[in-house]
């Protein structure tokens, strides 16, 4: 028997965890779906009555709703992937039953980095194609959503669903309760550590000096460099962040 | 099949619950944890379970480490917890979602211990009283086929036809290669299901010895007045409960509670009459 991974046991493992974390997935993909269907019906709804002419304006709220419910989602998702960790009789049963702990953490990969994403997509871009595809023939072409997608974005606003997911993944098992706010809560206070040392670090270093003008990762005109780095790092932080949840879940004690 | 060496085990590090205990356990015993409260009962069996983490010393069930928690040692363990957690499905998916991971588990013999049990089968396990799901762990639990079933305090919110059934499915579950670990404070439920008594006091195992070897060396009588050869006595109506060497190969039953209570009061006097 294999004891780090076995793809039936994996299996088994994904279908008993669906049992328990599916109903209150199904419930917040459904709100999603409502907030994304009202949003949608809201800004459409004077179009398709034909009370007001149809104008680029009319569909401006999607970046924002894409970007901050897809967030807000992925993030509810992983919060709470590991959260029943924090309750000892849940704790029990979850680590006694016959899985390696390789193969639960990496269900918690699959249903927060990749099913969430996946289906949120999915979601979003289902409920676009509909609400466009009854406006006229000449503005569907240009309004569509994944048009935006088709023609290539940041390369690292690909990897940022996995970046995402694997801090609130991460919190959902390193925190005993409120898992979402102290999460949420430690990043921030990362981010402003973070930027403070890096201002007043580059402050002093640079301190009485010139900026150099033909930086090759700034000032090359092709912005690939840096995109790479960034793409990179991201990758990176991801995997870091997924082996320190996984570390953390090896040593859980009831 | 459990063998533990010199484990130092505490929730800090200032203070042990265990320090350097040490024993082993043997397939096709029924083990009788007995302690006060707070003497580690519960940690102990974490401990063999691998839901916790020993400071230092050695720990092997059936061959593995548990704090490594592998699945071929895991499929073996069946752990009944004192507090427990049931999804709100009803029983058939809960089968359904866990006996796969158990290669051994039994259908048959789970639907013959619900019955038993007297556990309504197309009821939610949420809908179910405490004690229902109490039953229905162990009879799950039974059903795995394990090699190794821990229970912590089984009994708890069993009513009493309950815990005369859980005495008799126990004793039939035991078999020559399966090891049962049974802790609790209700020691009279207990009664003729342990044949190995383990009493935790002070950081270390106070007894541990067979029913058998118990019964010879010590000897359990109703006496109307003390005399220097009590070990330990409790007033009765009609005189005392008495534990008193056993000189004589008298014939007696062990009473768990007198013995219990005579371990804690007179640990040096026991540990005499046992050397």
């Amino acid at each position: 028997m294999n004891n780090t991974f076995d793809i039936q046991r994996f299996g088994l493992l994904l279908k008993r965890k669906w049992l328990e974390f599916g109903k209150i997935y199904l419930i917040t993909l459904a709100v999603v779906f409502g907030v994304i269907l009202a949003a949608y019906a809201i800004a459409f709804w004077p179009v398709f009555t034909g009370l007001e002419p149809f104008n680029e304006r009319k569909i401006s709220f999607r970046v924002p709703l894409f970007i901050g419910l897809g967030f807000l989602f992925l993030t509810a998702v992983a919060s709470s992937y590991f959260a029943h960790l924090g309750q000892k009789p849940k704790t029990i049963i979850d680590l006694l039953i016959p899985a390696s702990t390789f193969e639960k953490f990496l269900a918690g990969v699959f249903f927060t980095g990749i099913l969430s994403t996946i289906s949120y997509l999915l979601i979003f871009f289902l409920t676009d194609v509909v609400f466009v595809a009854n406006l006229q023939d000449a503005a569907r072409d240009k309004v569509y959503f994944f048009s935006i997608v088709r023609h290539g974005l940041y390369a690292p606003v690909y990897i940022l669903p996995l970046f995402v997911t694997s801090i609130f993944l991460l919190g959902s098992v390193y925190f005993e309760k409120f898992h979402y706010i102290k999460t949420a809560l430690s990043v921030m206070v990362f981010i402003g550590v973070w930027m403070a040392v890096v201002f007043k670090s580059g402050e002093l270093l640079t301190r009485g000096r010139h900026a150099v003008e033909n930086n090759p990762i700034v000032h090359s005109g092709d912005k690939s460099p840096l995109e790479c780095m960034l793409t990179l790092l991201l990758i990176v932080l991801t995997i870091v962040f997924w082996v320190i949840t996984y570390l953390r879940l090896k040593e859980k004690e009831v | 099949m459990i063998e533990i060496k010199n484990l130092n085990f505490g929730y800090s590090k200032k203070k042990l619950l265990f320090k350097d205990l040490s024993m082993q356990l043997k397939a096709g015993h029924i083990y009788g944890l007995l302690g006060k409260n707070g003497a580690g009962k519960s940690s102990l069996l974490k401990n063999m379970a691998g839901l916790v983490y020993a400071f230092s010393g050695k720990i092997d069930v059936i061959g593995y480490n548990p704090a490594k928690r592998q699945p071929a040692l895991l499929k073996e363990i069946c752990f009944i917890p004192e507090e427990f957690y049931l999804p709100s499905v009803k029983i058939d998916s809960y089968v359904k979602a866990n006996a796969a991971f158990y290669s051994n588990f039994d259908h048959n013999y789970f639907g013959d211990l619900l019955a038993e049990f007297d556990i309504p089968v197309d009821q939610k396990l949420v809908n179910m009283s405490y004690g229902q799901k109490k039953k229905l762990i162990i009879a799950f639990g039974l059903a795995t086929k394990a090699q190794l079933i821990i229970m912590d305090e089984p009994t708890n919110g069993l009513d009493i036809p309950s815990k005369a059934q859980f005495r008799k499915i126990m004793a039939a579950a035991l078999t020559d290669d399966r090891c049962i670990i049974i802790s609790t404070h209700q020691v009279r439920d207990l009664d003729n299901l342990i044949d190995t008594v383990i009493m935790l006091d002070e950081s270390c195992v106070a007894l541990k010895a067979s029913v058998e070897e118990i019964t010879k060396k010590l000897c359990f009588k109703r006496i109307k007045e003390l005399d220097d050869t009590v070990i330990y006595a409790e007033p009765s109506l009609s005189g005392y409960h008495a534990l008193m060497p056993n000189y004589h190969d008298e014939d007696s039953k062990l009473d768990m509670e007198l013995l219990f209570n005579a371990v804690l009061a007179e640990k040096i006097k026991i540990k005499a009459a046992f050397n």
